[in-house]
């Protein structure tokens, strides 16, 4: 017992070292994608605050630009009512109008962004009240951006395409054949293209759209167009996709709000 | 006390600072300056090596957090923390370090501190980039990017010394 009791004694700090260092280790370890998604919503949550506290102040000398914003906003919200209501004067039930808009998209500026990590994660300025939810598409004038991952009352996290727990469905637009989009963690340029089959013809510079086979997106997104391809694991390609969004000077995106995703989750989820 | 003091509130400062300010800044895409380690560098030269290893531990946990990774800030300064007392020793002159003298370029000079941040921003990013990894299929390219971005952080600290902790 004495000696045991010198002995932690004597290399405590070793000891102390070990564990911590366990500790640590068990926290990568047990760190799966969800625990990591939740940290990331809480934090997020904290320094989404402050970013947009810094970016309030920004805000004010800007005003002038806002204004005539929503001037047109206005302007192009009274030409859709004149729209509708003489849709409905044409005997146009108001709900069907409304299930005619399948897609709905959400104007949102990124308030936080990683491109350097492996698994990178944006957070936007919209959440709940403003519409945005688990699941829907994140695009921007370039292409595709990401998913949005939690959603708070006022924030949301996207997991982009460059972070390496990303999947998609993507296609080839000149031969329709569908792949998986993923990242291989290097360049914020490029993503890899699988799952393509071997006897398919390639050529550098055909785009890659997003195929539609999710709820997610609509199909016909652009992603991104084709560096190079090789045969290396036998019977599929692996495709260097070029991407067209610039991680690293993105600072507009839209939210895609699909009217029909729960009623295409609830039908494909009966069937399983 | 006061000691004890000035470094919570530069352990504060620090995370604070790389969370808000460095996380933000990238060169060239992916390498990012962690000058939060400047903590561990900072410390006084007579802390008990336990208080070393949990403030490395409580530092890197925040960072972690932060940043949403799990774990892998902990296990780099934690480990940092350990070598720190060792590094000292092989660093030191034959007088040893005065009392009353913190580990900065202001009393030992540049080269000495050039040396040490070196070898502990090295440890750190080595330990830290294979865990965010955790795998060998791209060992060079992650070289690689611990070799320039210890290059980056320890820029960074050194210029600090200049700048901000000058005395």
């Amino acid at each position: 017992m004495r000696t045991l009791l010198r002995f932690i004694q004597k290399y405590s700090n070793l000891l102390l070292f070990l564990l911590l260092e366990v500790i640590a280790v068990a926290l990568i370890i047990q760190g799966s994608s969800y625990q990591r998604s939740k940290l990331i919503g809480l934090n997020r949550q904290v320094t989404g605050f402050i970013y947009s506290k810094v970016d309030g102040a920004r805000e004010y000398f800007s005003l002038k630009e806002a204004n005539e914003q929503l001037v047109e906003e206005n302007v192009e919200l009274r030409n859709r009512l004149d729209l509708a209501s003489s849709m409905i004067d044409s005997a146009t039930v108001v709900n069907e109008l409304k299930g005619e808009y399948r897609y709905y998209f959400v104007q949102s500026r990124i308030v936080n962004n990683s491109t350097y990590k492996q698994y990178n994660y944006l957070t936007l300025d919209k959440g709940k009240k403003q519409g945005v939810f688990r699941n829907m598409g994140v695009v921007s004038d370039q292409g595709l951006v990401g998913i949005i991952l939690e959603s708070s009352a006022n924030f949301s996290t996207v997991i982009p395409v460059i972070n390496r727990d990303f999947r998609l469905s993507a296609k080839i637009k000149s031969n329709n054949y569908a792949g998986i989009l993923q990242w291989e963690g290097l360049s914020p340029r490029f993503a890899i293209l699988s799952e393509i089959p071997f006897h398919v013809t390639l050529s550098e510079g055909d785009t890659i759209l997003t195929s539609g086979f999710s709820s997610i997106f609509p199909e016909g997104i652009e992603v991104g167009k084709i560096e190079s391809f090789s045969l290396e694991k036998g019977n599929f390609y692996d495709i260097r996709v070029e991407l067209f969004t610039n991680f690293q000077q993105l600072y507009h995106v839209n939210v895609i709000r699909n009217y029909r995703q729960e009623e295409q989750l609830e039908l494909e989820n009966q069937n399983r | 006390m006061y000691i004890v003091a000035r470094n919570i509130f530069r352990f504060l400062v620090l995370i604070l600072f790389q969370v808000l300010v460095m996380d933000n800044v990238m060169i060239s895409g992916y390498m990012i300056p962690y000058v939060y380690i400047l903590f561990i560098l900072l410390m006084p030269f007579e802390t008990p090596r336990w208080i070393l290893l949990l403030s490395g531990f409580a530092l890197g946990l925040s960072i972690d957090l932060f940043n949403g990774t799990p774990g892998m800030h902990t296990a780099a300064s934690v480990l940092i923390a350990f070598v720190r007392p060792y590094l000292l020793d092989l660093l030191a002159s034959r007088d040893g370090y005065d009392p009353e003298t913190y580990p900065r370029i202001h009393y030992y000079g540049f080269l000495w501190f050039l040396k040490y941040t070196l070898i502990i921003v090295f440890i750190h990013h080595l330990a830290l980039f294979y865990l965010e990894v955790f795998q060998l299929k791209v060992f060079f390219s992650t070289l690689l990017r611990v070799i320039l971005s210890t290059i980056i952080s320890a820029s960074t600290i050194v210029l600090s010394q200049y700048f901000v902790f000058r005395k």
